[in-house]
């Protein structure tokens, strides 16, 4: 078997003891709180939602519009991960930042954008009988609902 | 001209993403978000969706990299790139935990690729923690995988030349496997 460990290593002073890194969204009481609060806002904006999650950028949920705990940890990271491609395919083409991403499919479609100034997804799916031109207006205004309760709350 | 596509697999902070940035010949593709979970892996950003790079071998050949998520919420992704690769480079992290528990579940997770081409092991951070030693996971790897050739490196992810050794040791147990395949085939 071989082994290559010969060649000089950089040695690192062991691992830097980190500065206390703020409190993660999905695990902060105040961000979880604003979350389910403006989400529930949208389902009264919008019959037509099926089903709304705000997720870290990395894939963990914040807080659902649904109880099915398990779907919702997939949706967060489907998300986190369709997020991240789209970001990957405008940067690619030099097109600037991905406003909003949507997948329409038969029977409904799935929006998602980013909370403005924040590092969370909103993604939500709506059935068929939304336009899309609709259910865009609503997202975004939810999207920009979080930040403003956010910010607003922590100042 | 073949093409093969390698995944490069292993636990999150294993340095799939580093590697992938040392071996490829093209700006690479990366899909980096702000990582939340410190606990596991103390860095600043994690792959949610992939890496992609590439790299050309001997004259021509084509080796695309693909870096996966390590995080286990990312699964989805592991299938679906695992159905387009001929083999796979584990990445384990010294540093981590329990990296034999590790590279026990990542073996698990992909060692059906060393019979669509083959595997190679790449123990990383070893500078960070000196043990477990490198004969403990060719041990496990024998375990696990009795009669299967699946080399066990030590490497640095951010060395492209100790990347580039355990690439091509891959490269060459698949065009090996490919050879026998064709041969059993010529003979059938
Ligand atoms: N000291 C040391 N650092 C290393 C070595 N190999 C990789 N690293 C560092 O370890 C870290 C690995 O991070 P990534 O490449 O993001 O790890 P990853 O496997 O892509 O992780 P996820 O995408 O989160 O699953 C980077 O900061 C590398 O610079 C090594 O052999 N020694
Ligand atoms: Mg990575």
């Amino acid at each position: 078997m071989n082994d290559l460990a010969n060649l000089p290593h950089v040695q690192f002073s062991g691992q830097q003891a980190s500065s206390p890194q703020p409190l993660s969204p999905h695990k902060d009481p105040h961000v979880i709180a604003c979350a389910n609060e403006v989400l529930s806002g949208f389902a009264d904006l919008c019959r037509s939602l099926h089903h709304a999650t705000i997720l870290t950028d990395d894939g963990f949920e914040v807080a659902s519009l649904a109880d099915d705990v398990r779907q919702n940890g997939r949706v967060a990271s489907m998300a986190s991960s369709m997020q991240a491609l789209g970001d990957a395919v405008a940067k690619d083409l030099r097109i600037g930042a991905t406003e909003y991403i949507i997948i329409a499919a038969t029977t409904g479609y799935v929006i998602q954008m980013r909370v403005p100034d924040n590092s969370m997804v909103l993604a939500a799916h709506f059935d068929a009988a939304e336009t899309v031109g609709k259910a865009l207006s609503v997202a975004r205004l939810v999207a920009t609902n979080m930040r403003t309760l956010i910010s607003s709350e922590a100042a | 001209m073949t093409e093969h596509v390698i995944l490069f697999a292993g636990p999150m902070g294993a340095g799939k993403t580093t590697a992938i940035e040392s071996l490829s010949e093209i700006e690479t593709i990366r899909t980096e978000a702000i990582n939340t979970d410190r606990e596991t892996a103390d860095k600043d950003t994690t792959t949610v969706a992939l890496d992609y790079g590439e790299i050309t071998v001997g004259d021509e050949d084509k080796v695309r990299l693909y870096g996966l998520p390590g995080q286990r919420r990312f699964d989805f992704m592991w299938t679906i790139l695992n159905e387009r690769a001929v083999g796979l480079v584990l990445l384990v992290n010294n540093d981590a935990a329990d990296p034999i528990k590790d590279l026990d579940e990542f073996l698990e997770e992909f060692g059906e690729l060393h019979e669509k081409g083959g595997i190679v092991v790449c123990v990383t951070r070893t500078d960070v923690a000196p043990i477990p030693r490198i004969d403990k996971y060719a041990e496990r790897v024998r375990e696990l995988m009795p009669g299967r050739m699946i080399p066990v490196f030590t490497a640095d992810a951010r060395n492209s030349d100790q990347m580039r050794t355990c690439l091509m040791s891959l490269i060459a147990n698949i065009e090996m496997t490919a050879m026998i395949a064709a041969s059993e085939e010529r003979a059938a």
